[in-house]
């Protein structure tokens, strides 16, 4: 398979994943662009990780790329997990909190 | 009369006139003259009221008593009890002058324009809007913590009362949710205030970082540590940044657009409010600086990948604002003075803006009553005027020059670049593109697109006052983005007293 046919069918598989309404080109051109600024932010981000090590950057980089080309599509399932129930806030309110707490707390007493 | 106390009556006015409405409800002609006159007043104390402090009960700390201090022994003078502030203490300088100014001016234009687009305004509506205005005046004020928690909590009330009184589609579904995320933040913004308290013996910021300085409590304890932990919790609910950026957006998109414009300059301003007392209190601690810009980086992606897949034009204002706290959070993170006056900048900025677009798109709900995008379109030849005033905002937004938040998303970027970390300005710009392709999607289907044949146009013509408000909001991004200096110089001394 071709590198083109991957990317095709990568794109197929974003417009039968982007919602159950009626798929257009916007919502197919818009969820397309939203899954590459995430995938390039992310990783335009973990370079900071070279303030740290240049080579945890490079695996970290590695490792994001690996992760983000296993999980695409990906903004389709940051949208259902993004909605408005409120069972999912609360999770991730909870998740945020232990992760807040910890950093602050045993990051700065173990760093 | 002592004019300092010109500051009180900052957060004492709207509260009063608040109050007063509320008991005038269905009495329309009163309420229009009391509310327009509050409304016009509330931007003008600001600029009226000279730099100082202000002691409640006239509680002033010994040091600046000098009746009281003459003859007192080494005992107390020698310690802290004679810095010590007995009272609450509200601080006005430029930064807070400019910021207590703009958030009264949105006010104004968010109640101009709900006078004239509702038949018979309510005056418990009007008393929402000043109170959550009122509230956030004290939190920008207000150097006591304890003080800010009180007033966190009405805001985060009336801006329920905000959503409530919309009469949208699930408003009261968002409302109770979140409310509900509040009585898990809330208590544990208290529970840091509380700690801070128990170690420090104060809630006065000024004497807890007095406290810090002169060694009276470690501030690397553990304790102090989960203090900073859950107060940063409490930030990120009340400036609606990740986890709360869903529900933020949520209720953009339940308030009626004047309600709307309103709720997201509280949002704006008791971040950075909330952001400068985490500063001054834990900057010390470099860690602080590193989970700011986290967190705004991850609003900035958040929001604005979010925004890009919605398909209803008020959600996606609600996360593009969500996506822009970031900015303001990445200028605060930064740390440097240059940086934290970028933030600044872009947070005036950014309550500018987004009033105008929710302001300019309240018009298509207005002539539509609909904010779905899939249902929208041709609504260029309705009103070609609003659509440029909307089509203007949408570039301010996006940072292109000459218009205001191109200056402070430049300062950010090369602030970013000075503190040696070349990647966030990399991510802003990005960023920035993609909020103008976002902004352009929503325009096009709203307004250039054929119009779909089951659209319905109503027949109520938009307000002369809301066209008066966006021209007029316009104007300030203009004066802004052409003479920045006129915002940078103000909020300069706050940013380099911060360093």
């Amino acid at each position: 398979m071709s590198f083109y046919d991957i990317i095709l069918k990568r794109i197929r598989k974003i417009q039968e994943k982007a919602e159950e309404e009626p798929i257009t080109n916007v919502t197919a051109s818009a969820m397309l662009t939203a899954e590459l600024t995430l995938i390039i932010s992310v990783l335009v981000a973990v370079v900071m990780v070279r303030l740290i090590h240049p080579v945890l950057m490079i695996i970290m980089i590695a490792a994001v790329l690996v992760i983000a080309l296993m999980a695409m599509p990906i903004m389709p399932r940051l949208r259902r997990e993004q909605n408005d129930d409120l069972n999912n806030m609360m999770f991730y309110v909870v998740v945020a909190l232990g992760i807040i707490v910890a950093l602050f707390y045993w990051g700065n007493l173990n760093v | 009369m002592d004019t300092n106390a010109l500051i009180a009556v900052m957060v004492a006015l709207p509260i009063a006139s608040a109050l007063f409405l509320n008991l005038l409800d269905k009495k329309d002609r009163t309420i229009k003259i009391l509310a327009i006159i509050t409304a016009i007043v509330i931007p003008i104390i600001p600029l009226l009221t000279p730099y100082g402090s202000h002691f409640f009960g006239g509680y002033v700390p010994l040091a600046q008593n000098a009746t009281l201090a003459q003859g007192l022994p080494s005992l107390i003078t020698g310690t802290q009890l004679f810095q010590f502030h007995p009272g609450i203490m509200y601080v006005f300088t430029s930064a807070q002058q400019l910021m207590v100014f703009v958030l009264g001016l949105i006010t104004f234009f968010a109640i101009f324009t709900f006078l004239n687009e509702t038949k018979r305004p309510s005056g418990v509506y009007a008393f929402l809007m000043f109170m959550g205005t009122a509230s956030v005046s004290a939190i920008l004020l207000s150097d006591d913590i304890f003080n800010i928690f009180v007033f966190f909590e009405i805001a985060a009330l009336a801006q329920v009362g905000i959503i409530v009184a919309s009469g949208i589609k699930n408003n009261y579904e968002t409302a109770l949710k979140y409310i509900l995320l509040g009585n898990i933040a809330g208590p544990l913004l208290l529970l840091g205030i509380v700690i801070l308290l128990g170690v420090t013996g104060n809630v006065n910021v000024t004497d807890m970082i007095f406290t810090f300085k002169q060694g009276y409590v470690d501030p690397n304890s553990p304790v102090i540590l989960m203090s900073l932990a859950l107060i940063t919790f409490g930030w990120l609910y009340a400036s609606g940044l990740p986890p709360f950026h869903t529900i933020k957006s949520a209720v953009y998109s339940k308030a009626l657009p004047h309600g709307a414009a309103l709720l997201q300059a509280f949002s704006v301003f008791t971040l950075v409010a909330i952001g400068i007392i985490i500063l001054r209190l834990f900057s010390y601690n470099p860690f602080t600086n590193i989970a700011i810009i986290g967190i705004s980086v991850i609003a900035m992606i958040l929001g604005i990948t979010m925004a890009i897949v919605q398909t209803d034009y008020k959600r996606i204002l609600g996360y593009l604002a969500v996506g822009e706290l970031g900015y303001i959070g990445i200028g605060l993170g930064l740390g440097t003075a240059f940086g934290i006056t970028a933030g600044l900048f872009q947070a005036v900025n950014e309550a500018i803006i987004t009033s105008f677009l929710f302001i300019g798109f309240g018009t298509v709900l207005y002539k539509t009553r609909t904010s779905n995008t899939r249902k929208l379109g041709g609504m260029m030849y309705v009103n070609p005027r609003v659509a440029l005033l909307v089509l203007l905002a949408g570039l301010a937004m996006a940072g292109v020059p000459p218009l205001n938040a191109f200056q402070s998303k430049l300062m950010l970027i090369q602030a970013a670049i000075q503190s040696g970390l070349p990647e966030l300005g990399i991510i802003m710009i990005l960023l920035s593109i993609v909020t103008f392709m976002t902004f352009m999607k929503a325009f096009y289907t709203i307004y250039m697109r054929p119009k779909p044949k089951e659209l319905e146009i109503l027949d109520n013509k938009i307000p002369r006052s809301t066209v008066i408000s966006l021209v007029a909001l316009l104007i300030i991004c203009i004066i802004l983005g052409l003479f920045p200096q006129i915002a940078t110089n103000s909020l300069q001394t706050l940013a380099v007293g911060l360093v």
